[in-house]
């Protein structure tokens, strides 16, 4: 086992990249880096921090002060610029605006990312979400294409639905990688998700239960008299 | 004094995707103990926030880990959907180079009675203790979760210290409910401490309408310009309402005893070269 992701950071921007999902992040001739959301790009009146735990705060609210649940929602605040002192800031900053996502991309480059079909994740659910378990393909299929898409999650969904059992409804570009992504001089670390999250599995109970319920009270009904004759 | 150059530290918590504050006293705990210096690394994971338990171990360098886990009590989280997500063999995993550690939750440590105690202090300086009620509240009702045990083990340990004139288990879902908490109490001043880990959608947005101080659950702790101001003076009593136990800043030392107790239940085990441990305070 051989891991350093600070390095694997430093590499990565030496090598031109420079944005990761709505961030910029820019290496200061000082020294350091600076981060700032993309469409902030051209602003001269942005609030400045100093600090890699200030991206926490940072990244749990929108620009209307919502909670921001799943952080690779398109919806990063805009507003601020970061300034960071080193690489290790910029790992720790990273890790809270984009939790694992550094670190996903680097098991991906070396081979080391499982990727974990939908039917795996949803069967060994126990308690509350063991309901998951009794999803029906096209229920699932229609879920994740409801989900998963960009514009809500901007993560590239690599697992399938099964093992030999593609995603069928997502569209393609929500679950590839963006071409010519990890070569020399791509400019982005791609935001990656190699299992289905805790926003979709409770989604997939939610479906099963509403079937459920709704079958229960068919079959509880009295039969329609139809006998008016 | 822990010291471990070498090792990753990564403390699991709750989380939730509706209330912001949920990971908020997991995420303070492990930026404390990451200025300490005494791991390489400190990670945070949750059940119901990013990053994930099936994400996080990608995020650590190191190939020793230790986890504790920041729920008020072992049960189901700690007993099964944790060790189930990081696919955990039992108190000691090792996978692909790596040793996983799997210590006790936080809300197991003996001490919690203390924090409990300075919590209650704190939040009514000059009120005699003699002449106040102290209500532990829990949840109550949890499926396959001992919190409600675990905060009956912390009451019955602080009445036998004799410095409040009465304490009590309360719980939002059974009886005592803490919505009667006027009338289960028989001293003029009351104070409330919620026996969870973070001022979330509970401790701070379902419990103050339980006791009568908030008309509706509003908005989240970290959502507000306004912050609560003890005392309340209503049913006749003084009411003092504290943030969540885990909130506590002591919180951090418990975490690290954790991992200092699961060295010295596994002394005669596997340790990384270069890390030591003393446990002497």
């Amino acid at each position: 086992m051989n891991r350093n992701l600070t390095q694997a950071l430093e590499s990565w921007i030496s090598q031109g990249c420079r944005s990761i999902g709505q961030i910029k992040i820019t290496p200061r001739p000082e020294g350091g880096y600076e981060l700032r959301h993309t469409e902030d790009y051209d602003r001269n009146d942005l609030t400045t921090y100093s600090e890699a735990t200030d991206a926490r705060a940072l990244s749990f609210f929108d620009d209307a002060n919502a909670y921001r649940p799943l952080k690779t929602a398109p919806t990063l605040r805009h507003g601020w610029v970061l300034n960071l002192p080193d690489s290790a800031a910029l790992r720790h900053a990273l890790d809270y605006f984009y939790p694992a996502m550094t670190a996903l991309w680097q098991s991906h480059l070396k081979g080391e990312l499982r990727l974990v079909p939908l039917r795996e994740t949803l069967d060994r659910q126990t308690g509350m979400y063991a309901a998951a378990k009794r999803l029906k393909d096209d229920e699932g299929q229609e879920l994740v294409a409801w989900h998963c898409v960009l514009e809500k999650c901007m993560k590239r969904t690599l697992w399938n639905f099964a093992p030999g059992q593609p995603l069928t409804h997502l569209a393609k570009e929500a679950r590839t990688l963006p071409s010519g992504a990890g070569a020399p001089g791509f400019h982005e670390i791609p935001l990656i998700c190699q299992e289905a999250c805790n926003h979709l599995v409770p989604a997939c109970r939610e479906t099963v239960k509403k079937r459920e319920r709704l079958e229960s009270a068919e079959s509880q009904q009295p039969p329609q008299n139809t006998a008016a004759t | 004094m822990l010291h471990k150059p070498h090792s990753a530290l990564l403390l699991v918590g709750h989380g939730s995707t509706v209330n912001p504050d949920s990971s908020a006293p997991t995420f303070d705990h492990a930026e404390a103990i990451l200025r300490m210096g005494i791991f390489k690394e400190v990670h945070c994971a949750f059940w119901k926030e990013e990053p994930s338990m099936r994400q996080v171990l990608h995020m650590v360098d190191s190939e020793e880990v230790y986890i504790v886990t920041n729920f008020i009590s072992e049960g189901y989280f700690t007993k099964t959907v944790i060790p189930r997500e990081l696919e955990l063999d039992g108190e000691i995993t090792r996978r692909n180079g790596r040793t996983l550690k799997y210590c006790e939750p936080v809300g197991n440590h003996s001490r919690m009675s203390e924090l409990l105690l300075k919590r209650a202090a704190e939040i009514a300086p000059g009120v005699n203790p003699a002449d106040t009620s102290l209500l532990i509240v829990g949840h109550g009702t949890n499926l396959n979760d001992n919190s409600a045990f675990a905060a009956k083990r912390e009451v019955d340990r602080i009445r036998d210290m004799h410095i409040y004139g009465e304490v009590f288990n309360t719980y939002m879902e059974e009886a005592p409910l803490v919505s009667e908490w006027d009338t289960c109490t028989n001293r003029p001043n009351v104070v409330v401490v919620p026996f969870f880990i973070a001022d979330g959608l509970h401790s701070y947005q379902d419990i103050p309408v339980l006791l009568g101080i908030e008309q509706d659950t509003g908005l989240a702790a970290s959502q507000r310009d306004i912050f609560r101001q003890n005392p309340y003076h209503l049913r006749n009593k003084t009411l003092y309402y504290a943030s969540a136990i885990g909130t506590e800043p002591l919180f951090a030392e418990l975490i690290l005893d954790q991992v200092a107790l699961f060295d010295s239940q596994h002394a005669d085990e596997v340790s990384l070269e270069g890390s030591t441990h003393n446990l002497s305070k």
